[in-house]
């Protein structure tokens, strides 16, 4: 390019004009120092659609947000019809001075539209701001002129479902500026609004598509750093959610994306980390091409590091489920885990248990959901969970935590006893890892189940039982049942209205405790 | 005790367990981001921004943009690099027209200022690109691809990307003669080509032959002009462009663009 050349003259006088390089350094830091603290409070104030309450504004504190807005609705929303006029006959002024006119204007409803967590857009969108947002968003314009449009348009779309669809007009613009030759803050403000637009739903995801959203927005995530970076990976995001696959095909298909995704993993603060590893949740779930890349990339240690290291729930469960994901899509995966020598063994198993520690209810039944999933295959697999500190926490989630937890565990435990069956045959028991089982006291647990008005669970419950009345040696499953009620929890089924926990629970009933029962005694 | 069972128990069989992105099973786990999927940009309370201005008002040296004409002032390298990337590298220097990506700048060129693009539109080539990335088709003339866009693309139908910026006609003419003052060109032909900003089909063979009639050098570069010499610094900045009917020597303005 023929500015390389012209590059290198046009910095020095630059650097000259300024003073010294020390205190060139100390201004740069103070711009960027109030950009970061602008951020961290503009963040700190991202509130969502339903439930928010209680944040601070400039009002007094100790009147509730919604009689604020009861009161003062009326008043502001006056005022943003007002405002858009203003911003029309500015549109319309062809004279001098016209560009600050509708700088002034666009920043006056910018800021009507940014007070609250309910911003005013029905009236803005009476008034007719769509049209006028649109063409302050024409190509040329000043960037203050373009982000405050992109903001106003950002929080129109962060509203009902026909707010966010008003912007249909706007978005090959805002696509448009999302181009690597637009400055900074105005391609992420652009990418803000067309977040809000993808996170609506399906219907607008397709139509951004379309439209060819995908490639710059995937391209804004390519630099290291910044708040340009989490706020786009946030929007893509909701972009390649699904369900449909062909976003996150796409996506994939992006030159340097799988790079630069698991450089961010790896590497980048956990803000942008939790926003990057929902992408990967969505790949992984909808993309067998991204699978194996990122599979191939070695997206499996990045994750156990992640889990290890982090503390944020927030990050937490995106990189949890991708694991899960992983694992029970690829079986590749679980072979990598297998033989990838001690430590990734240990790691896996080791944060997983980390996981079911937690006191947050999403990470013990999901990674109890991601063991269920490993301890289905190979026998070394199940021995590798054996082994460990899992079990016995797994058998004390068994008895207390809820019941979605519960299940969760149920699935793992049973897993382990059993090895997969080939053909037709009956699954055979691992006998070892039974008699640990439920001499760690997980039998209780597991009848209770057979209580549980839930059929998943209440069939769960059966089919432990069995294992137990046909694998335990010297024919002591059908006393330890019974002495945990287990009968009588069966029995429960007699007349069940599911005929196929009734037949299971019969069957059981009659096999092994038929009318020979207790005979021998 | 030895009593089969008459029917076949479904037996606890390990099956790995898979759910779609949107399956209920995520759905707590999913709860705290569905709330996140759309998110309002708020203000800052006038506390905060006289607690941001205090930090800012230290950084208040300003610089002005070293581009001819451009009336910006900056306050950081940082800002400056931001300034240019965005106003200076994807500018029409035929129309000063700013696009966001160089694509649409080339687009822009080729259907606003070329006329090697007309001469093959007249001759019936498709030559108007689909402004989608990665589409790749192009068409016969600009409502056709206008209706491919809204019709494949979903584009909404009074949409244009290359219509008349707010600059007026006069502001337009002035820039031009801004520009040619300093790169001393007769102002004739700066003018008569500013006037062709408007996309149209050229198709008329008088159109085209007064058009390649311009790119001859012969009769537009008066004998005792030298270029690069008095204006060199000024011409250091000007980026790669189509100089349409401007033959120059400058090191810094390159061949025509096809």
């Amino acid at each position: 390019m023929a500015d390389d050349g012209s590059a290198a003259n046009r910095r020095d006088p630059i650097k000259s004009s300024v003073g010294n390089v020390a205190g060139q350094r100390r201004r740069q830091q103070a711009v960027t120092v109030a950009k970061e603290r602008r951020e961290s409070l503009v963040r700190a104030k991202r509130l969502c659609r339903v439930g928010a309450n209680g944040d601070d504004d400039d009002e007094d504190p100790h009147v509730e947000n919604e009689m604020l807005i009861d009161e003062d609705q009326p008043v502001l929303e006056a005022q943003t019809s007002k405002a858009v006029e203003e911003l029309k006959s500015a549109v319309l002024y062809q004279g001098k001075g016209g560009m600050q006119k509708r700088v002034v204007a666009l920043r006056e409803l910018r800021r009507l539209l940014s007070k609250s967590e309910f911003p005013p857009i029905e009236a803005a969108l009476s008034a007719g701001a769509v049209p006028l947002l649109v063409q302050c968003l024409s190509f040329g314009s000043p960037d203050e002129q373009l982000l405050e449009s992109a903001w106003c348009l950002t929080n129109i779309a962060a509203g009902k479902p026909e707010e966010t669809k008003a912007l249909l007009p706007a978005l090959p613009l805002l696509i448009a500026h999302l181009g690597e030759k637009s400055s900074a803050p105005v391609a992420e403000q652009c990418s803000w609004a067309v977040g809000n637009v993808a996170g609506e739903g399906e219907d607008l995801r397709n139509v951004l598509l379309s439209q060819g959203a995908l490639p710059p927005l995937a391209r804004m995530i390519f630099p290291d750093k910044g708040s340009t970076v989490r706020t786009a990976a946030w929007a893509l995001s909701n972009l390649i959610k699904g369900p449909e696959s062909k976003a996150a095909a796409q996506l994939v298909k992006v030159d340097g994306i799988v790079d630069a995704i698991l450089r961010h993993l790896k590497k980048t603060d956990e803000e942008i980390a939790t926003e990057i590893a929902w992408i990967v949740v969505y790949l992984s779930a909808l993309s067998d091409i991204a699978t194996s890349m990122l599979l191939k990339g070695g997206i499996l240690q990045l994750l156990v590091e992640r889990l290890a290291s982090s503390d944020s729930l927030q990050l937490l469960i995106p990189v949890l489920r991708s694991l899960g994901n992983f694992l029970s899509v690829d079986p590749k995966a679980m072979l990598t885990i297998l033989i990838g020598g001690k430590n990734t063994e240990e790691s896996v198993i080791g944060v997983l248990a980390k996981c079911l520690r937690s006191e947050h209810r999403v990470l013990k039944k999901e990674a109890a959901w991601v063991l269920s999933n490993i301890a289905s295959g190979s026998i070394e697999h199940k021995r590798m969970i054996h082994s460990t500190e899992a079990v016995p926490l797994l058998i004390g989630l068994l008895s207390t935590s809820p019941f979605d937890i519960r299940k969760e565990v149920a699935y793992v435990l049973g897993n382990l006893c059993v090895e997969c069956a080939e053909g037709d045959t009956k699954p055979r028991i691992i006998q070892e890892h039974l008699i640990s089982i439920v001499c760690g006291g997980s039998l209780p647990g597991f009848i209770n189940l057979v209580r549980s008005p839930d059929i998943e669970a209440a069939r769960l419950g059966l089919q432990f039982i069995e294992l137990v009345l046909r694998g335990m040696p010297n024919g002591e499953g059908p006393k330890l049942v019974e002495g945990e009620d287990g009968i009588d929890a069966m029995e429960r089924f007699q007349f069940h209205e599911n005929e196929e926990l009734r037949v299971m629970a019969n069957s059981l009933v009659d096999k092994y405790f038929g009318e020979d029962y207790g005979i021998d005694e | 005790m030895a009593m089969e069972m008459t029917v076949d128990f479904p037996y606890w069989n390990p099956l790995r367990r898979r759910f779609p992105p949107d399956s209920p099973f995520f759905a707590s786990g999913n709860v705290e981001r569905e709330l996140l999927a759309k998110q309002v940009a708020l203000d800052l309370t006038e506390d905060e921004i006289n607690n941001l201005q205090i930090i800012v008002e230290t950084e208040s040296r300003r610089i002005s943009c070293p581009i001819v004409g451009c009336p910006e002032r900056l306050n950081s390298l940082d800002s400056f690099e931001d300034h240019y990337k965005a106003r200076h590298t994807a500018s029409c220097s035929v129309c000063s027209r700013v696009y966001p990506t160089s694509r649409l700048l080339s687009i822009h060129i080729s259907e606003a200022h070329d006329s090697f693009f007309q001469a093959k539109v007249a001759r019936g080539y498709d030559m108007y690109e689909c402004l989608v990335e990665g589409c790749g088709l192009k068409f016969k003339n600009y409502k056709a691809r206008h209706r491919h866009l809204v019709d494949k693309h979903k584009f909404p139908t009074t949409f244009e990307f290359f219509k008349r910026t707010q600059l007026s006609k006069k502001r337009r003419e002035k820039l031009q003669r801004q520009h040619v003052s300093k790169l001393k060109h007769e102002e004739d032909k700066e003018e008569g080509s500013s006037d062709a900003m408007e996309v149209e089909d050229k198709a008329s063979v008088d159109g085209l032959v007064s058009a390649l009639s311009t790119l001859t050098t012969s009769d537009t570069t008066p004998s005792n002009v030298s270029f690069g010499r008095r204006h060199g610094r000024g011409l250091t900045f000007v980026p790669r462009s189509v100089h349409r009917g401007k033959p120059t020597k400058s090191s810094s303005t390159p061949e025509p663009m096809t």
